[in-house]
């Protein structure tokens, strides 16, 4: 295999483009050789990460020795080949194409949103005629609805099929196909249909002319009046690069910035349209102060002053909840100033309920397979993790492993709708999921002969593997990359601890990475800022406090909230609603703030949203990501860091001096260099008490993870944004006698809604699944916990 | 001879005699000065002056708000921003012209492909506030309303060469 | 003893003489001037740096208002240095029509050179006559164009319109009526051409008024014989072109040594001084203007016979006309692009320069292939005048530096640019 490989890479062949002398892979097309070599070949359907398609005809060029040219992106370079791109044939060839794809384009130019960033227009103006020689009616398509993010004019469609391509082989979701022969070929969707991947914005970037274009991003602005700013995503861990397209500070559409490690040449739609929240009604312009239930708008420095009184008043007895897509600096500011006033209390992980292996837990999630591998991986486990809405590029990673062979088995609560098949999955609700994991770790242990650690090694000696699980451990065994995938359900879960415990056995008994998909998009920096209650920066010792469970269980006199709404971003909500109106005074610090946060909150703080502050992220690979504000703060909002530094200076802590960002990294590179504490073993117990009930499964849906995300509205308007229903088994449906659209009321937490039932396969027996961070679920208990369930 | 001959020229002051003789020519003859501004010169179909906005016979305007002008102003002069109408359609909802920074280059209307912003024969404007000089799209179609006549038949002249 | 200083003393930059923004700082001994130190760049807009920030056309309105008293010759030295780079010859009407307002231009500036000279050093009356020439120029311009001074007319590739078939007329009013209207409107009847035609014939009469007035005119002679003369040699080394080289005795002219557009199809003869003095200068000068309606002659007589366009019609480089635009799709994405992006002009440099009324106006461009110019400079021949300020003033009298600003012609839109 490896020396056929070998032989394989050395075998080259030499050919000439327009006299130049290459050498190029035998088998490459002619077109990825000129590529390389810079020679410029006019091109519409083909793109790198696509299949080959060779259908626009616009690369064709001219071969010595062919009797008609051939398109330079399907045909193979042989030994001794004398391409020509400037020949007369070849001149005369784009000539004709060009003429051709004219023929029946619409005059759009103008009111056309592609206009000037046009691959059309660019090469009509490099390879086409001065004038058309076509006068008779041109064709007229008729536009399709896709959804609240694509905005179709099919009329300017030039059959390229990118975009059929791409929802084919990268979204898998195929929702677009061609209908119809020669000039009456159509794109279209699938009977009126929209597109829902979580990938689908890209088709607008593959899109080479104005057919797909941006919705939200419609007539606003033309591509020359952009500015684009380089930038990072916050919103899943991945970090992936982007541009923020900005004109007078205000973003207006987010394109990719191509990065091959981490998101190639594509964009999540989540990232896409995220910055849409930036301008939305509820944006906190300017720092308020409740003065006898009135809220006032204030200046900085009245606000800055009520604040200390507060921090000062409070000294000890005060906790700091900040959002796991705080940037580096402000995650590292806050755990000083908590740690300053001399309370520990301080914690990013708002939506964990088990915090029991914190002690034995490293220095940051572990993600031992870099994302830019994760293609290349042969068996995947996912544990309680739905790749597709935590991480999307992490789901179409692993959609390419499956794509080149991987087989995939999901221990999930949910059988989510994956772009990829799976087997030997083990779908069971919660309150099984342990047992569950625990069988599969027993295979493992017995085909490894490997003891399970001490923590969790009663239960699994417990456990009784079935045949799927021998064959599912043997795969993972046998596989030469295999992969764990920690995924955000099971991080939720309140046993946390024992699934991770026992995911990690499974991987590295069966020799598999073991990849954390941490919540949030800044996990890793905020672990290494040392945003925990149990560590300082990198792992150090430092004043130790209470995890955002506790804090939130035992009330604490003041809170900060930095950049988080309780009702969403939180696992039990109602708790966490009942304690901070419980408290004496609650600092918010926030770029949006809906009515909850006046009620409960004393002082407003306008927080500058990421793309309007400048900061660095640690992503899953551990690669540190620095970015600069895209856009002009709004109103009064200012960068997390520098507000942490002025309220740590006037309270008079030390490391509040940095004068500049520069210098606050350079103060965080020394806090991270320190040594880490030594890991220390510690006991996890199964719990039992979950009972004969239903248990809920509240996963975050894909565009509820973050304050940004929830107020973008074109992203609220698709279906993944449709989330209050509750899901069940028929089985348990029909004891609850529930049908399907029925009302159902759900107490949870002495607080009850009302929700409608929709009966799904998808769910376990046993499992309720109601989604966190919604408007309805809000006002509810944990997102993984006991619910009751009863006709409404 | 000469020295002689130039000797009495000079005296007899000859050439200021020529020179006043011109002048006294002029003294009978008609005017060429006009009476501004009660009668003004004529002014070429192509005279590029101050800006407007037409409108569509219908009354809509015609403006679609395809930013070639804002691109090709070598002034910088246009700001446009734009968005879609209740009906669908792409339109400005700002059209400035900054008169200060204008070169009256003509480039806009040369660029507009829908025959809108175009510059009228109107020279003749002033401004008492200083703020006055960026004129909005408001005025802009109030202007092409108002002499919509003469722009049509200074563009219908000078069609054929265009 | 008392320490005795000459008396330094500023010469603008808000003297009506001073031809614009033009500080000098004269060291005066008496009445005598010791040094003229002339500061400039109080006009300076960075058109050259400007240039390289937008696509090679949107300059062509800044080049009118470098030198705004000759502003097509400014646009022609720009538009054919982008010519020299894309390759391409503008078609021969076009060239015809470049000649043939290059020197109307030319007309335009000497008239105003007359008359701002004139008015300098105390004669009045010829200033009134020459702006009323100016004033039919000016009529050209803008039938043309559509503006006065700021044409923005010639185009990489030609011009941008064909010269119209009829000139705007007087109107009736209650002054201008029957005989007076007509006598108003008797060039205007016909064409543009007939226009330009009438007024070339007529006006060497009017230049024989000028020269009534000045020329041999004594006051005239007293201020401008033997002042600031420069020898050949001098005005080589110090940089000077036009009408400054030519009135040493200098025969240096680029219509002839370096042709351009139809000027190798035209018949003219260069005047040569001989002195180098300001009453050269201003004797060159009225011989250019008796030459330019010749040259004006010629072009009228060809335009007349030789109709056709006055553009290429290449879309790359050139927009198609407004009517293929709004029915054609090729048209239509070349329109956008060329008026959005504009056109990318190949790898190179060149210089190409004019014989504009005032010396050598060229301009220097490097592309590095974007559509933009990476570097444009333009030579401005008012700058090298100038330079020699200090040379020429020296040992005259103060109200003889007015005389040598003067006959230098100098614009501060072009020395400061």
């Amino acid at each position: 295999m490896s020396t056929e490989m070998e032989t394989a890479a050395i075998e080259t062949v030499s050919i000439e483009v327009d006299g130049v002398a290459l050498e190029a892979p035998k088998g490459a097309m002619i077109i990825e050789v000129t590529d390389k070599a810079g020679i410029e070949i006019p091109r519409f359907c083909y793109h790198p990460k696509l299949s080959i398609a060779a259908n626009c005809r616009m690369c064709l060029v001219d071969v010595e020795k062919m009797p008609k040219p051939v398109p330079a992106c399907a045909t193979p370079v042989m030994d001794g080949m004398k391409v020509y791109t400037t020949s007369r044939r070849a001149i005369d060839a784009q000539h004709g194409v060009m003429e051709f794809l004219l023929i029946n384009h619409p005059l759009d130019c103008p009111i056309c949103d592609q206009g000037g960033e046009c691959e059309l227009q660019d090469q009509a103006m490099g390879y086409g005629r001065s004038v058309s020689r076509f006068v008779e009616r041109k064709r007229v398509v008729k536009d399709k609805n896709v959804g609240p993010l694509i905005q179709t004019e099919m009329t300017r469609c030039i059959h390229c099929t990118r975009c059929v391509r791409f929802l084919d082989e990268i979204a898998g979701t195929n929702e677009l196909g061609g209908v119809g022969r020669g000039d009456r070929l159509e794109i279209s969707t699938c009977v009126e249909n929209s597109i829902d991947s979580e990938l689908s914005g890209n088709v607008i970037d593959l899109c080479p002319v104005g057919a797909l274009t941006n919705k939200p991003f419609r007539f606003q602005a033309r591509a020359w009046e952009l500015m684009a700013r380089p930038s990072i995503a916050l919103h899943d861990g991945v970090g992936s690069h982007l541009y923020h397209h900005t004109r007078r500070g205000k973003v207006l559409r987010t394109v990719p910035r191509e990065n091959n490690t981490l998101n190639e040449t594509w964009l999540t739609d989540r990232d896409r349209w995220s910055p849409e929240g930036l301008c939305s009604d509820d944006r906190v312009l300017e720092p308020q102060v409740k003065k006898d239930g009135v809220w006032k708008t204030v200046s900085w420095d009245e606000a800055v002053e009520t604040v200390v009184s507060i921090l000062k008043e409070a000294g000890e007895d005060v906790g700091m909840l900040m959002s796991p897509s705080s940037a580096n600096e402000e995650l590292f500011l806050g755990q000083a100033l908590m740690r300053g006033l001399g309370s520990g209390n301080i914690d990013h992980r708002l939506r964990q309920s088990d915090f029991s292996d914190d002690a034995m837990s490293p220095v940051v999630p572990q993600f031992e397979m870099p994302v830019a591998e994760l293609d290349r991986v042969n068996a995947v486990l996912l544990v309680g993790c739905n790749p597709r809405h935590e991480a999307p590029i992490v789901g179409h990673r692993v959609r390419q492993a499956w794509r080149n062979g991987a087989a995939v088995a999901a221990y999930n609560p949910v059988d989510w709708d994956f772009h990829f098949d799976t087997g030997l999955d083990a779908i069971c609700a919660p309150q099984d999921q342990v047992s569950s994991l625990a069988a599969l770790a027993a295979a493992v242990a017995k085909l490894s002969g490997k003891e399970p650690p001490e923590s969790v090694q009663g239960i699994v000696n417990e456990a009784r593997p079935g045949e799927d699980q021998d064959t599912l451990a043997r795969r993972l065994a046998e596989a030469e990359n295999a992969l764990v995938l920690f995924g955000q359900s099971a991080q939720a879960h309140g046993q946390a601890a024992m699934l991770r415990a026992l995911s990690r056995f499974i991987a590295s008994a069966s020799s598999s990475a073991f990849n954390e998909l941490a919540a949030g998009g800044n996990a890793r920096g905020a672990w290494l800022s040392g945003a925990v209650p149990h560590r300082g920066p990198a792992g150090s010792a430092a004043t130790a406090g209470k995890n955002a469970q506790q804090m939130l269980e035992q009330p604490l006199n003041a809170y900060v909230l930095w950049g988080i709404e309780p009702g969403f971003d939180i696992a039990n909500p109602a708790r966490a609603v009942q304690a901070l109106r419980s408290a004496a005074k609650v600092v918010v610090v926030a770029s949006h703030a809906a009515s909850g946060l006046y009620e409960m909150g004393d002082v407003i703080l306008p927080l500058a949203p990421q793309p309007e502050s400048e900061g660095s992220m640690i992503n899953v690979d551990g690669a540190v990501l620095s970015w600069a504000a895209a856009a002009t703060p709004q109103g009064q909002a200012r960068s997390g860091w520098k507000i942490l530094r002025r309220l740590g200076g006037e309270l008079g802590l030390d490391d509040f001096r940095q004068a500049s960002l520069a210098e606050l990294q350079s103060d965080m590179q020394v806090a991270v260099a320190q040594q880490p504490m030594e890991p220390s073993r510690v006991s996890l117990s199964v719990d039992s008490s979950a009972g004969g009930g239903l248990y809920r499964i509240g996963d975050v849906p894909i565009y509820a993870v973050d304050a940004l995300c929830r107020r973008a509205e074109p992203l609220q308007k698709t279906v993944h944004a449709a989330n209050d229903w509750l899901g069940l088994n028929a089985v348990d449906a029909e004891r609850l006698g529930l049908n399907e659209g029925a009302r159902a009321s759900v107490s949870q937490g002495g607080e009850s809604a009302e929700f409608e039932v929709r009966i799904s396969e998808r769910v376990p027996q046993g499992g309720a699944w109601l989604r966190s961070a919604t408007c309805t679920t809000r006002k509810l208990g944990p997102a993984f916990g006991p619910i009751e369930v009863e006709v409404a | 001879m000469n020295a002689v001959s130039r000797y009495f020229k000079s005296l007899l002051l000859l050439e200021l005699w020529q020179g006043l003789g011109v002048t006294l020519r002029y003294f009978f003859r008609p005017k060429f000065t006009i009476n501004y501004p009660e009668e003004k010169t004529p002014k070429s179909p192509r005279f590029r002056g101050l800006h407007a906005l037409r409108r569509y016979p219908n009354g809509e305007e015609r403006c679609i708000a395809c930013k070639l002008c804002e691109a090709v102003c070598p002034a910088l002069a246009i700001t446009i921003d734009s968005t879609q109408r209740e009906d669908g359609t792409r339109r400005t909802t700002r059209y400035d012209i900054d008169l200060f920074k204008c070169i009256y280059c003509g480039f806009c209307e040369e660029s507009c492909p829908v025959d809108s912003i175009v510059l009228t024969d109107v020279h003749e404007f002033h401004f008492e506030e200083r703020e006055e000089s960026v004129v909005n799209k408001a005025q802009l179609l109030a202007l092409g309303d108002r002499y919509e006549e003469q722009i049509a038949s200074n563009r219908r002249q000078d069609a054929a060469y265009r | 003893m008392a320490e005795i200083q000459n008396y330094t003393m500023n010469f603008g930059p808000q003297h009506p003489a001073a031809h614009g923004v033009l500080r000098l700082v004269l060291e005066m001994d008496g009445e005598t001037v010791v040094r003229a130190d002339p500061h400039i760049g109080l006009l300076h807009r960075a058109t050259e740096k400007l240039a390289e920030s937008k696509p090679f056309n949107h300059s062509i309105g800044y080049l009118d208002r470098l030198d705004y008293m000759s502003m097509m010759c400014n646009e022609h030295a720009y538009v054919r240095a982008i010519e020299q780079l894309l390759g391409i010859e503008p078609p021969p009407r076009a060239q015809y029509i470049r000649t043939m307002f290059d020197e109307l231009t030319r007309f335009s500036n000497h008239l105003l050179w007359i008359a701002a000279c004139g008015i300098d050093l105390g004669a009045m009356t010829v200033f009134l006559y020459c702006f009323r020439e100016r004033e039919m120029v000016m009529d050209m311009y803008e039938a043309v164009s559509g503006a006065r001074m700021h044409a923005a007319y010639y185009r990489p590739g030609g011009v941008y319109r064909d010269l119209p078939e009829s000139v705007p007329l007087y109107k009736e009013t209650r002054w201008t009526k029957g005989k007076d209207l007509k006598r108003r409107n008797e060039w205007r009847e016909g064409s543009l051409l007939d226009f330009i035609e009438a007024f070339a014939r007529d006006v060497p009469s009017k230049i024989d008024e000028y020269e009534t007035l000045l020329t041999d005119n004594r006051i005239w002679k007293q201020r401008t014989v033997g002042i600031g003369v420069v020898s050949p040699d001098k005005a080589v080394q110090m940089g000077y072109t036009g009408v400054m080289l030519r009135g040493s005795g200098v025969e240096w002219d680029l219509r002839k040594k370096q042709p351009y557009a139809m000027y190798d199809q035209v018949d003219f003869d260069v005047p040569v001084g001989v002195s180098g003095d300001c009453y050269d200068r201003y004797l060159c000068r009225v011989e250019e203007l008796r030459q330019s309606a010749k040259i004006i002659l010629q072009c009228v007589d060809w335009l007349k016979k030789n109709p056709g366009h006055v553009m290429l019609k290449n879309f790359k480089v050139i927009p198609p006309t407004r009517e293929e635009m709004k029915d054609d799709m090729e048209a239509m994405i070349h329109h956008f692009k060329l008026f959005t992006e504009g056109y990318a002009v190949p790898e190179g440099e060149t210089y190409a320069a004019v014989e504009a009324p005032k010396g050598e106006f060229g301009c220097y461009m490097v592309s590095d292939g974007a559509n933009k110019p990476f570097r444009a400079h333009f030579r401005a021949p008012g700058f090298a005048h100038l330079s020699s300020m200090n040379e020429l003033a020296s040992g005259h009298m103060l109200a003889d530096a007015v005389a040598i600003i003067s006959t230098m012609d100098l614009v501060f839109g072009e020395v400061d640019r």
